[in-house]
């Protein structure tokens, strides 16, 4: 909200400048966003919070600098006179529901001259944001900029058959608004309206037909308090937000409005000339006041701070407040009827110290009970940061990308789940709750791949949503993509390239397994050669997919391979270990053979080794690969394998006797078995 | 031959050593696999047994003696060389070799390093979903339905109750309906407000929201904790200030405000001139809300905070568009 330095000065002493004026209502809560200077006057830019429709004037914001700069108002009450003459062709005022109308005032003034406005009035309402339109017109922003009660002109000779009437509108009815919008209405719209058809929505914005105009001779200005949630839900519904209803939907006192509409009248009758013929209310003539009481007690306990009664009295009566005392303890508070927000005992101890000022409250440390958190979740947080540490030292990189995503990429990424919508999205792109973390990785992919990277490697934890939307599940599952060749100077073998694919994806699992404590996973090749399904014990964790070309076209990847993977880390964490044991270290020496076979390419390695150990018994302690390799001379079809045995005895020192036999088993089983020819 | 002899002979070579390549003919002639000493260690069975030791301690005092004067020679001859000449093999212009490392995202960091701080404060770390029930996100936070503070609120809803929370604030009502006092608690996690991309806004950021509830907590317990915190994160020469807000779940409510890091409050672009920034949102938790979660209002007390993480990573990095952290260039990532 604007407002200006000279305007407050109407009806409050200010004796510190613009710029400290600023600083002190920032500190009092009523922050000052910008000061300008501008034509001899500074213009303050103030953003009023949602609870305080009485700043949203220039009066309320110098009751507030009478406060904090300790002075006085100078606003006397709006004297207008009543009518004496009684109007033969009065109107009559009908209001349907006095919960949408709590209060209506209607002033007729006859015989105005519509015209354009005195310069200070201009500047004034220029300075603060609003265009000038005629005199009348003007005069109701004026005051409505000054005291914060919206008022509305209409011409009275454009009022079908003498009525006003305030109620709701009603299915089909439409209504041209002064912005020349034709408006629908319906019965969560409040209306007034003349005998036939409804010339206003309440509170909102006033209708083109009855609009004040250079032809205007006689007009009805009009005062009223509208239900706020009623004025709300209908500036939301027609999409339109006015100085109006920014100001009732957070709600105006009855008392405001009529010291507006009197201070109208005297205004119009001093620049527009007429002649006040008739005044008719409909509703309450005094404003409610709330009563409270306030512990003493209550202050130093919730702030810190013992503030002596006498200052206490002090802030509250400059802010308006009714103080009495109520034993030692406590006093007893009513606020005055501009006051809506106060409604219990702490919002006066948050007026209290406001004032007080926040500066002034002392500066302390809690006492903290200490509570160790061993749940789950605290477990599962700590299990999240070691493997984000672990992927680190694996030389991934974290990204962080959005949870709303295409609908179309989450079905490509997530074949067979229905992504849950978002009613309202900012647009198709952002249109579903992921149901994977995969798209996004994909884009971050091709982002840093337009960026000519040739190695990506990034990971991401993330919730993925998966619906139904009545039962809505969320799942932390960790993505991990790769792509392009990864390069490592040697300086013995000069620059190493390799391409990443699957098994890097199945190594970086296989050592976040090793380091969680996690044993029993497997990785399975069950549907084809593009995906390979993760376990732990027989439960499905996720999955390692090279991605089709198509889904790569999707995300403008072209040329290259990507491997991703996605595991639910949900699933994954009941399996983890965390508690470690030490195995003591051998006391013998090992015998170590090396075993160099050539089989068939579709012979799966794993099963290899497994046999290898089965058949070692007990003396075998490790069978690993320790080279493979195609090539010259190999056979095509065929791959060359090195395994390494190693033998060892908890009990003794191993001999060449004892290892041997069993060596030849381990041998014969991988012929016999797997057809491997030994080299 | 005689061992003195022996010894005698070492002392003329050494005095004949003035390259590099003597020095290595030195070395093989007496500590080679077939060398001098080795030959002589190889004649020690054919001794009296009673000579054996002694004999073979003459051996490695020599032995001892040739490896030091080897050592040092080879320091002194490689000492004068020419400028840039490659003398030991290695050409420390090379790049190093070793596995490469991979980076935690900024607002990782971020989050982190402020939970981290509460933690150790005694905070314990709690999260909570992304997807919310309405009553959570506002009636349970005393923002009711059809009020203008909702306003601060924009919602991306997906259904009539659910919707992606807007705030971090809805975890309170979970823990409080959970626990009960004393409670002292942490929040990190991902919010969502329909806003349209750009440098400073996105419709996806980070939060860390703070709660406390116990007997006796007060506003200026609230104050110290936060001074705390944002000394550790912003430095401890930075000045704070409490300025009087409105938020529906707190009361009486502060913006907090620290000392700008950029200008140290002289006022610059990044401060709006103002030399302030404000960092944080913070509060007495409302009556109301302690209400809906069943805690008896005159028996407790607490305070509650909220920050935006991805701000105060643009302030700590200088980072001017929010949208870097979103887009995940690696050249953007590694710097952190």
């Amino acid at each position: 909200m604007k407002i200006t330095y000279n305007w407050l000065k109407d009806f409050v002493d200010i004796k510190i400048p613009a710029k400290a004026l600023a600083d002190k209502l920032t500190m009092a809560g009523l922050e000052v966003t910008s000061l300008e200077e501008r034509d001899g006057d500074y213009v303050f830019e103030i953003e009023i919070t949602s609870n305080r429709p009485d700043w949203l004037s220039v009066v309320g914001v110098a009751r507030e600098v009478a406060a904090i700069t300790n002075s006085k108002m100078k606003l006397s009450r709006v004297k207008s006179p009543r009518p004496t003459t009684h109007d033969p062709r009065s109107i009559s005022i009908t209001i349907e529901n006095k919960k949408d109308c709590p209060l209506y005032t209607a002033k007729i003034i006859r015989g105005v001259k519509v015209g354009p406005s005195p310069d200070w009035i201009k500047k004034r309402l220029e300075l603060v944001g609003c265009r000038s339109v005629n005199n009348i017109v003007d005069i109701t922003n004026y005051v409505l900029f000054e005291r914060g009660e919206p008022l509305h002109a209409f011409d009275l000779d454009k009022i079908s058959g003498g009525e006003i009437i305030v109620r709701r509108g009603k299915a089909g009815e439409k209504i041209v608004t002064i912005d020349k919008t034709e408006r629908r209405l319906d019965k969560e719209i409040l209306v007034i309206a003349g005998k036939d058809n409804p010339i206003a929505v309440a509170g909102v914005m006033g209708g083109e037909a009855t609009e004040v105009t250079g032809s205007t001779k006689n007009i009805l200005l009009e005062a009223a308090v509208f239900d706020p949630v009623l004025v709300r839900s209908g500036r939301q519904k027609l999409r339109l937000q006015s100085e109006s209803s920014y100001r009732f939907e957070r709600g105006v006192d009855p008392e405001t409005a009529y010291n507006a509409s009197g201070h109208a009248q005297n205004l119009i009758r001093e620049i527009c000339g007429g002649e006040p013929v008739y005044a008719q209310e409909k509703g309450p003539v005094k404003n409610y006041v709330k009563t409270l009481t306030l512990s003493l007690d209550d202050i130093s306990r919730i702030i810190g701070v013992a503030i002596p009664v006498s200052k206490i009295k002090s802030i509250l009566t400059k802010l308006g407040f009714l103080v009495r005392p109520k034993g030692k303890r406590a006093l007893i508070i009513s606020a005055p009827g501009h006051r809506q927000d106060i409604a219990q005992e702490v919002d006066l101890i948050e007026e209290i110290v406001r004032i007080y000022g926040y500066e002034n409250i002392p500066v302390t440390l809690p006492k903290i009970n200490p509570y160790v958190d061993n749940s789950d979740n605290a477990r599962n947080r700590n299990l999240v940061s070691a493997i984000k540490n672990i992927l680190v030292g694996l030389g991934l990189d974290e990204v962080i990308t959005y949870s709303l995503i295409d609908r179309a990429m989450a079905k490509e990424c997530a074949p067979g789940i229905e992504p849950v919508s978002v009613l309202n999205p900012l647009n198709s792109e952002q249109g579903v709750l992921r149901s994977t973390v995969i798209p996004g990785l994909l884009q971050s992919v091709s982002v840093n791949l337009n960026q000519k990277q040739l190695y990506v490697a990034i990971f991401e934890f993330s919730n993925i949503f998966l619906g139904p939307v009545e039962d809505l599940r969320e799942e932390l599952v960790l993505g991990i993509a790769l792509c392009g060749i990864k390069s490592n100077f040697s300086a013995d073998q000069g620059l190493i390239r390799q391409q990443a694919g699957v098994l890097h994806l199945k190594g970086i699992l296989e050592i976040l397994f090793l380091r969680l404590g996690i044993t029993g996973y497997a990785f399975k090749d069950e549907s084809g050669c593009l995906e390979f399904d993760v376990f732990t014990g027989n439960e499905l964790i996720g999955k390692i997919t090279k991605v089709k070309n198509s889904t790569l076209e999707m995300f403008e990847i072209k040329n290259k391979d990507v491997v991703v993977l996605e595991i639910n880390l949900n699933k994954v964490f009941p399996y983890a270990k965390t508690q470690k044991k030490f195995t003591p270290l051998p006391l013998y020496p090992e015998i170590a053979r090396d075993i160099s076979v050539v089989v068939k390419d579709d012979i799966k390695v794993d099963e290899l080794l497994k046999a290898a150990g089965e058949r070692g018994g007990s003396l075998l302690e490790s069978a690993r690969i320790s080279d493979y390799y195609k090539g010259k001379q190999i056979p095509q079809g065929f791959k060359g394998l090195t395994i390494s045995c190693t033998y060892r005895s908890s009990q003794r020192t191993l001999t060449e006797s004892e290892v041997n036999p069993v060596h030849t088993l381990v041998c014969a089983v991988l012929k016999d078995r797997f057809g491997a020819q030994l080299r | 031959m005689d061992i003195e002899a022996i010894a005698a002979q070492i002392e003329a070579d050494i005095q004949n050593v003035n390259s590099a390549q003597k020095l290595e003919e030195f070395r093989i002639k007496y500590l080679g696999r077939k060398g001098v000493l080795a030959e002589l260690t190889g004649s020690m069975p054919g001794l009296p047994v009673g000579e054996r030791a002694t004999f073979g301690q003459k051996i490695n005092a020599l032995k001892n003696k040739i490896s030091i004067f080897v050592n040092e020679k080879q320091g002194s001859l490689n000492k004068p060389g020419p400028v840039g000449a490659v003398s030991s093999g290695v050409d420390i212009g090379m790049p190093g070799m070793a596995q490469d490392l991979g980076t935690l995202h900024p607002l990782t960091l971020i989050i982190d390093e402020i939970c981290g701080i509460f933690t150790r404060m005694g905070f314990s770390v709690v999260e909570g979903p992304e997807a919310e029930t309405e009553y959570n996100n506002f009636t349970g936070l005393n923002i009711p339905l059809d009020h203008p503070s909702r306003d601060a609120f924009d919602t991306f809803y997906i259904n009539k109750q659910r919707l992606l929370r807007s705030h971090t604030s809805p975890v309170q009502i979970r823990v409080m309906k959970e626990r009960k006092p004393p409670l002292a608690v942490v929040v990190p996690g991902k919010v969502y407000r329909p806003d349209a991309v750009d440098a400073s806004h996105s419709f996806m950021f980070h939060q860390v929201e703070g709660f406390m509830v116990d007997k006796d907590i007060r506003f200026s317990d609230l104050k110290g904790v936060l001074e705390t915190f944002a000394k550790a994160v912003f430095g401890q020469d930075i000045k704070m200030r409490f300025r009087p807000h409105f938020f529906p779940f707190t009361e009486p409510s502060a913006e907090v405000d620290i000392s700008c890091i950029i200008c140290r409050g002289k006022g610059c672009s990044v401060c709006g001139r103002k030399g302030w920034l404000e960092v944080l949102g913070a509060g007495m938790i409302h009556p109301n809300v302690f209400k809906h979660v069943g805690y008896g209002v005159k028996k407790y007390t607490g305070f509650a905070f909220g920050m935006g993480v991805d701000r105060i990573a643009m302030l700590k990095y200088g980072i001017n568009d929010i949208r870097l952290f979103y887009q995940n260039d690696l050249r953007f990532l590694r710097q952190f």
